[in-house]
């Protein structure tokens, strides 16, 4: 029944997506819309593979820039998470400064992240560690603070170390909130490292959109926002992946 | 020492807690023996818990000492086992591993404590669910679990508040045969926590019964009711007799 359910959803996304998907193409075709103005779709398949291997070569340079900023990112939010979690002055000062972090438009950030860094990789990593660390930090902390004192309280009376309780209780409680907030910060990662890009570089998704947009070649672009949407998601499943061969008991939830 | 007291494996000795201004508990005096099973009884706030969280040594009191085997381990932990109400069960460990986190704390490898959780499971008639997690169970089951827990750690002294609080009366029922049982088996001594007078009655030696702002220790009650103990005695006059003396000082 549930399966059903399922499949009759996928079938009416799919089926949703392809009439709009439709009506552009016949809206090109037919004149009503100009090309130079908006590529139909089978512009951008065509685009796509007519320049699959140049796309290629951009894609991976994107793609290591937004993985290493990704992995940065959670390094870094367990660090501040921990040391939040630990010490509450830390915390105290801490939290209001992430938020405010956070409020600072990336775009004018940018330029200066690329005067400090240069136009080699750094910078546009940097960019993906400003955008994804936050959803990661915010679900740690509030996930370490929110295990029940009970509990803590239970172990502590064990005679639990700090360490202990950290390692056996509170880590595994942040788990569900950590892949949650690492869900968000990867669908951010790409367009992080392709923001990074605009600001000047060699090579990446970013790069390549840009030139395309200069020489009107909006079929180009277009194929590029089509792959980078393909990453985005593509990241986005592997970490679901990885969350259920990490978190096998979860799946206990639903059948209750 | 007489060998009186050298059978006493707990002593609270005129105990007092505060809270900011308010004093909880006052003067608290309360003695177990070695496979004893002693009740607290008392009014819902009347600082019960408080209590146990002194005796575990989670919290200071402002007067008095706790004994264990006549040694003062006031403010102490790691002496007592102690269960909750809620079963605080891990849910990412199976029944087994989650009987086995008090032997980890101790020190034991994850796999020597997990067998040696193998070995007690039938005692605690958890043997076909030793792999299930905590979500795939029902709440009795999970107190039968989380009392697991409690015995590995020790069962020199547990320590039970409101173990079954906050399960239905069929259930409840069930759960006081079965800890009567289990209790026997594993010899333990047994402080235990209720505002259930028949429950109280049903599987204490002795029960203390706390009232009062703060709370006191009004009256100390010996159960003179043979074991073992079936369902039959709760209609038997002794049962009756001891349960009205008790509502009458609550
Ligand atoms: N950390 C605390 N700070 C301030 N007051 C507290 C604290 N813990 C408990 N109290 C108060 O102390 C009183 C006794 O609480 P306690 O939990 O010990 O009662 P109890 O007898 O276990 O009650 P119950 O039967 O409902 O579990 C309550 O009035 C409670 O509000
Ligand atoms: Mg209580």
């Amino acid at each position: 029944m549930k399966k059903y359910q399922n499949i009759k959803d996928k079938m009416l996304l799919i089926g949703f997506n392809l009439i709009i998907l439709a009506i552009w193409e016949i809206a090109v075709d037919s004149g009503w819309i100009e090309r130079f103005i908006l590529p139909s779709p089978s512009d951008v398949i065509i685009s796509l593979w007519v320049n699959s291997s140049e796309i290629f070569k951009h894609t991976k340079v994107t793609l290591f820039e937004g993985l290493v900023g990704l992995v940065f990112a959670i390094a870094f939010s367990f660090l501040m998470a921990i040391l939040m979690d630990q010490v509450k002055w830390i915390k105290k000062i801490m939290y209001p400064m992430l938020v405010i972090s956070q409020t600072v438009p990336i775009i004018i950030i940018a330029p200066l992240v690329a005067m400090w860094f240069g136009f080699g990789i750094a910078p546009k990593v940097f960019v993906v560690v400003l955008v994804c660390f936050f959803p990661i930090t915010i679900s740690l902390i509030d996930g370490l603070q929110s295990v029940d004192f009970e509990l803590i309280n239970l172990l502590k009376s064990m005679g639990a170390t700090k360490m202990e309780i950290f390692l056996k209780v509170k880590f595994p409680f942040t788990l569900p909130g950590f892949f949650s907030g690492l869900k968000i910060a990867a669908t951010y990662s790409i367009m992080g490292a392709v923001i990074g890009e605009w600001l000047g570089g060699k090579s990446g998704l970013g790069v390549y959109m840009l030139r395309a947009r200069h020489s009107f070649s909006l079929d180009k672009v277009f194929a590029s926002i089509v792959v980078i949407i393909l990453l985005s998601i593509s990241i986005f499943y592997l970490i679901s992946i990885l969350q259920k061969i990490i978190m096998p008991w979860a799946k206990f939830k639903e059948e209750k | 020492m007489n060998s009186y007291l050298k059978d006493n494996v707990l002593e609270v000795k005129g105990v007092s807690k505060k809270y900011i201004d308010e004093k909880i508990i006052e003067n608290i005096d309360i003695v177990l023996k070695k496979e004893e099973f002693v009740t607290i009884l008392g009014p819902s706030g009347s600082g019960k818990s408080t209590l146990f969280n002194i005796i575990s040594g989670l919290i200071n009191p402002e007067e008095g000492q706790i004994f264990i085997n006549g040694e003062n381990v006031t403010g102490q932990t790691g002496f007592v086992s102690y269960m909750h109400q809620k079963d605080l069960l891990l849910p990412w460990r199976d029944v087994v591993g989650n009987g086995a986190i008090p032997l980890e704390i101790k020190g034991f490898s994850k796999k020597e404590s997990r067998d040696r959780v193998e070995k007690m499971l039938h005692i605690f008639e958890l043997q076909e669910h030793g792999h299930k997690f905590p979500m795939q169970l029902s709440g009795g089951m999970r107190q039968r679990v989380s009392l697991l827990r409690t015995y590995m750690f020790s069962s020199e002294i547990m320590l039970l508040d409101e173990p079954f609080g906050g399960l239905d009366a069929i259930t409840k029922f069930k759960m006081q045969q079965y800890l009567r049982d289990v209790i026997r088996k594993i010899k333990g001594s047994v402080l235990f926590i209720t505002h259930d007078i028949e429950e109280a009655i049903f599987l204490s030696d002795r029960i203390y019964v706390i009232n009062g702002n703060p709370a006191k220790v009004v009256e100390e009650i010996s159960v003179d009711l043979n074991r073992p103990r079936n369902e039959e005695i709760i209609a038997s006059d002794e049962f009756r007799r001891l349960k009205s003396r008790i509502l009458k000082l609550l």
